[in-house]
């Protein structure tokens, strides 16, 4: 119909440039219309006076604009319009024909046909033949990289077996290896699905765009494939972190999507092997809406793991290999030490103790003013340990990951201590925590000290607020979603539980947060409200204040057997010093390797004094399936002193464990530390995932490079639109417009539906 | 009654439950809220236990009230509390009170003393309400220091209320290289503390307790919850110190362990 009314098909519009071909200037047309409506409009108002009296109304203005309207485009006609269009010279120029091949092509949901066998009958029922009356051809097959297939007959060749798609990679490859050929047009019939990494799960990469851009290469995309699941629900993402302490409860957030089970419920299930360490049902919400959901599991003893995360198959999902991932996780045993400075004997010191000895990753090692000139040692690992009182070296201080500051004065520290906490925040990357007490905060003279501003408040004025006195404890927003304050999985029964935890014996009041400081609990003392527990980053570490002495009650005067007390000054002094870096810190940009086996691994590496060694000797040991065995020497950055890099290639899909010690480079070479990271290389686990139709890639795709996507259904004029192209051999081609069958049928139309109107008011 | 005096008698209740609601959660009601000088708020109260005493048991010195001023728990009190109280002030960084609290077992405020110190113990006796909450007591963080009991029947006295709140726990003696006699001073050579008796009979015994049996019993990490003191009498030694009499070897030695217990008792 389009064509029938205006000529040319429609790439001739889409893709042509409009020109007026007469040689008056353009504006000189518009001039003349302006003056014809305007000269029309007069007319008309001038003999409106002897004009029947149906005439005196809106009428005369619809005649007014038919008139215009007819004269407007004779006056268009007379300046010539056309329309330049780029068109491949015939025989000329070759059309790439990509065929994906990968697994998920093997699924039959078109027309009972697989989309493989659907994507070959199209070609082989006329659309390749139609292709080369025009055009040469060139047909590739694409799975994880694209593959010329030689005689040019895809039937024999493909078959759906590639186990993943790599499409951007694929036209990348294609846009380079016919750089010297006249391509004209790509043609790719595929499903959608996407593997490569770097297409950020959704889209084609920028680096393949620019690739056929720079070639000015359309890409027509037909897609195969129903474009949603009937009845599927599919595990979209799993986000869990890649460490964990040994018997930590670890939180996961799982994003899942389904069509067709709105409102059933389903089954979370996380998985060590076997062994199930957590099971939730949910309530599936509305079709194609994405679902995010938390869970809480034990992470067990310490080891490199490998979790599943699924949720448990429906009656009648049509795609049951999309509802589990697996993920790499790595347990460590390892103790964090935490230096424990108390001013004086009390209850706090005492029942943080007791919580931390049934915490086997955390040691604390502490230091108790139980007299004016006697300290009271615990937990130190030999007798010279903390023996002449609190650290005065770097060395001897950064080897805790943490510190906690009790009921301690300022002035304790001498100035090279005091600065010496600073840098054990702000360089060395480790956490300090400040309590309430006697001679805490302000009543300690911290608010006048050098180290005010590592605090994460603004202390009050003046010595006097810290009080035997009750208070009642709340969490506010932010302490509801911290894993610190995390008694009960459940946000809402955890806040509830907060509120009926039994009173603090004592509080401090310890200001007002900082900016950038994270209050999350808060104190209810009479009618005071006041911030219990605030967190901070400062530096490379952070900070946080716990402005009370008195949550031993919590122990005490709760149930017996109740875990509130400890699980809370657990998660508290895990959140301390999780995130101290140690003397090697070992990362990778990508855990988990689908379907190929390049990775880059980097190490950060300090010496005792916690400065970056530029100059050590740092290799990484991996160990893999099947018997992989490797070690790899890293190499110092030359941007970044104490970085160090190395790639490598896993070549088994499986697990990997990377262990990078670093020593010093002196004659007798002293070990510097180590640290150990795992990945995972998945191959063809990717194509199970997202099996509809990626209708967005393939419109996307299409859409940035010129081309059109297409319904199979749709290929019969596809050989001749594909010509409208700027790549390859083309000719420009001017299209007049003056004889379009539309034109002649407006000029037709007009005078004749002002006569109708005329006849139907009785104006003739 | 009519209609309008219910609902005013509602009213009224209602009135009343919100008036309550509100106190409570804005009220000073905590422990130790007695601003009197008795009672001056502080980190440590020396807590005497009054305990129910088992008539058949009281001997010398008591017994003879179920739980009277003068009953077998009060034994040294209130001079050894406050004499005790002045040397740890003088002598440690805790925050204490100048002041004993007496502490039972009747209700839950007794955990708001995580230390408690108890005499006299053959003539102590539970119900089984208070020997649970005992229990709870020392098996949440509590400690407990016992004193002045002597002999073989005291000592079985005493493991009759002992066995009704730790019924599998064993008790041990204790070495000199424990903990507990290290954490403020070094009390490698101990001796039997006796009682104010011997400033007028110089035995150092009592009853048939010619040994000084330094024991206790510990948790399941190994933590000592019952500190015990038998065939001596550390409170005497700390009531009649500044008594000219009193051998000042024994007074010494007292405060020491006591320190040392207390000490041990808010570290552990």
């Amino acid at each position: 119909m389009f064509q029938f009314l205006f000529k040319y098909p429609s790439p001739v519009f889409t893709k042509g440039r409009f020109v007026l071909l007469g040689s008056w200037p353009a504006w000189l047309l518009v001039v003349f219309i302006l003056a014809a409506m305007g000269g029309l409009a007069f007319l008309i108002r001038h003999r409106l006076r002897d004009a029947a009296p149906k005439m005196k109304s809106w009428r005369a203005w619809v005649i007014w604009g038919l008139q215009s309207a007819l004269v407007a485009l004779i006056l268009f006609l007379l300046w010539e319009p056309a329309m330049i269009v780029s068109e491949l010279s015939s025989q000329q120029n070759i059309i790439a024909v990509v065929v994906d091949d990968s697994r998920s092509m093997s699924i039959a949901d078109s027309d009972g046909k697989t989309r493989e066998a659907a994507a070959l009958a199209a070609l082989e029922g006329g659309l390749l033949a139609g292709l080369r009356k025009r055009f040469q051809t060139r047909v590739y097959k694409l799975g994880s990289s694209l593959t010329p297939i030689k005689d040019g007959a895809p039937s024999q060749p493909i078959a759906p077996v590639e186990p993943a798609t790599h499409i951007s990679d694929g036209l990348k490859q294609l846009a380079a290896e016919t750089s010297d050929l006249p391509v004209g047009a790509v043609l790719l019939l595929s499903d959608g699905g996407e593997n490569t990494a770097a297409a950020d799960n959704s889209g084609i990469s920028l680096d393949a765009l620019q690739a056929l851009r720079n070639r000015r290469l359309p890409v027509h995309t037909i897609g195969f494939g129903a474009e949603a699941l009937a009845h599927d629900v599919e595990i979209e993402d799993v986000s869990v972190a890649p460490h964990a302490t040994a018997n930590a409860r670890v939180a996961t957030t799982i994003t899942l999507m389904q069509h067709g089970y709105a409102g059933q419920k389903a089954t979370l299930i996380v998985r060590d092997g076997d062994k199930t360490l957590a099971a939730r049902e949910v309530e599936l919400e509305p079709n194609g809406r994405l679902q995010t959901e938390e869970l809480f599991f034990p992470v067990g003893a310490a080891g490199a793991k490998r979790l599943t995360f699924s949720v448990e198959p429906l009656a009648g999902e049509e795609n049951l290999a999309n509802n589990a991932v697996t993920r790499p996780i790595l347990v460590s045993d390892a103790k964090r030490r935490i230096l424990y400075v108390e001013g004086e004997p009390r209850w706090e010191y005492k029942f943080i103790r007791r919580a931390e000895d049934d915490d086997p990753t955390v040691q604390v090692v502490s230091m108790l003013r139980t007299s004016e000139n006697k300290i009271y040692r615990q937990g130190i690992s030999d007798p010279a340990e903390l023996s002449e009182g609190f650290p005065v070296r770097p060395k001897d201080l950064f080897g805790y990951s943490g510190i906690i500051i009790g009921s301690v004065a300022a002035d304790y520290f001498t100035p090279l201590q005091q600065e010496l906490l600073r840098e054990y925040v702000d360089r060395r990357g480790g956490g300090i925590l400040f309590l309430g007490g006697r001679e805490a905060l302000s009543d300690g003279g911290w608010a006048a000290s050098s180290l005010n501003d590592l605090l994460p408040t603004f202390l009050p004025q003046g010595t006097h607020n810290f009080h035997r006195n009750p208070a009642t404890v709340e969490l506010t927003s932010a302490g509801v979603d911290s894993p610190i304050t995390r008694l009960l999985d459940d946000k809402e029964k955890n806040a509830d539980r907060w509120r009926k935890l039994t009173y603090l014996a004592d509080y401090e009041d310890a200001g007002s947060p900082k900016p950038g400081a994270t209050v999350l609990a808060e104190m209810h003392a009479g009618h005071r409200s006041l911030p219990l527990l605030v967190t901070q980053s400062y530096g490379r570490g952070r900070t946080a204040i716990m402005a009370t002495g008195g949550t031993w009650r919590w122990q005490m005067s709760e149930a017996l057997g109740d875990p509130s007390h400890d699980l809370f000054w657990q998660q508290l002094l895990r959140w301390l010093v999780a995130e101290s870096p140690g003397p090697v810190t070992a990362t990778t940009p990508q855990r988990l390797l689908m379907d190929e086996g390049h990775v880059q691994l980097a190490a950060q590496v300090r010496d005792h004094q916690f400065q970056p060694a530029a100059d050590a000797h740092v290799a990484a040991h991996i160990v893999g399936p099947a018997g992989i065995d490797a070690l790899v020497e890293m190499t110092p950055s030359e941007e970044t002193p104490g970085l160090y890099h190395a790639e490598w290639t896993a070549e088994k899909p499986g697990a990997y464990l990377a262990e990078i010690t670093a020593e010093s480079a002196d004659a007798t070479p002293q070990s510097l530390g180590s640290d150990v990271l795992t990945f995972q290389r998945e191959d063809g686990v990717a194509e199970n995932f997202h099996t509809e139709q990626n209708r967005h890639l393939l419109d996307q795709l299409s859409a940035e490079t010129g081309g059109r996507y297409w319904k199979p259904s749709e290929l019969a004029n596809l050989p001749r639109d594909i010509s409208y192209s700027e790549a390859g051999i083309s000719v420009r081609n001017t299209k007049e417009l003056w004889d379009l069958p539309i034109v002649f049928l407006l000029l037709l139309a007009l005078p004749i539906t002002e006569w109708l109107l005329r006849r139907k008011w009785g104006v003739v | 009654m009519k209609l309008s005096q219910v609902a005013l008698l509602v009213a009224a209740a209602g009135g009343c439950c919100v008036g309550l609601w509100a106190l409570q959660r804005t009220a000073d009601f905590g422990f130790g809220n007695d601003d009197s000088p008795t009672n001056v708020k502080a980190e440590f109260y020396w807590s005497r236990l009054a305990y129910s005493s088992n008539m058949e048991g009281a001997g010398y010195g008591g017994g003879w009230g179920h739980r009277g001023w003068y009953s077998s728990w009060s034994r040294d009190y209130p001079k050894a509390d406050r004499q005790f109280l002045i040397a740890m002030h003088r002598l440690t960084r805790i925050d204490g009170r100048p002041y004993e609290q007496v502490v039972t077992l009747d209700s839950d405020e007794i955990f708001n003393y995580p230390w408690i110190y108890a005499v006299q113990v053959q003539n102590w006796s539970f119900t089984d309400a208070e020997a649970k909450r005992l229990r709870e007591y020392l098996l949440k963080g509590g400690f407990l220091m016992v004193d002045d009991f002597h002999g073989t029947d005291d000592w079985q006295d005493f493991m009759n209320g002992m066995r009704q709140v730790l019924p599998d726990r064993p008790v041990e003696d204790l070495q000199s290289g424990d903990e507990i006699f290290h954490t403020l001073y070094d009390i490698d050579d101990k001796m039997q503390i006796p009682g104010e008796q011997y400033v007028w009979t110089g035995r150092t015994y009592e009853k048939d307790g010619y040994q000084p049996k330094w024991r206790a019993i510990r948790d399941d990490k190994g933590r000592i919850i019952v500190a015990i003191c038998h065939n001596m009498h550390l409170g005497d030694a700390w009531e009649w110190a500044d008594d000219p009499n009193y051998p000042e070897t024994f007074a010494s030695m007292a405060f020491r362990v006591g320190l040392d217990y207390i000490i041990y008792g808010m570290t552990h």
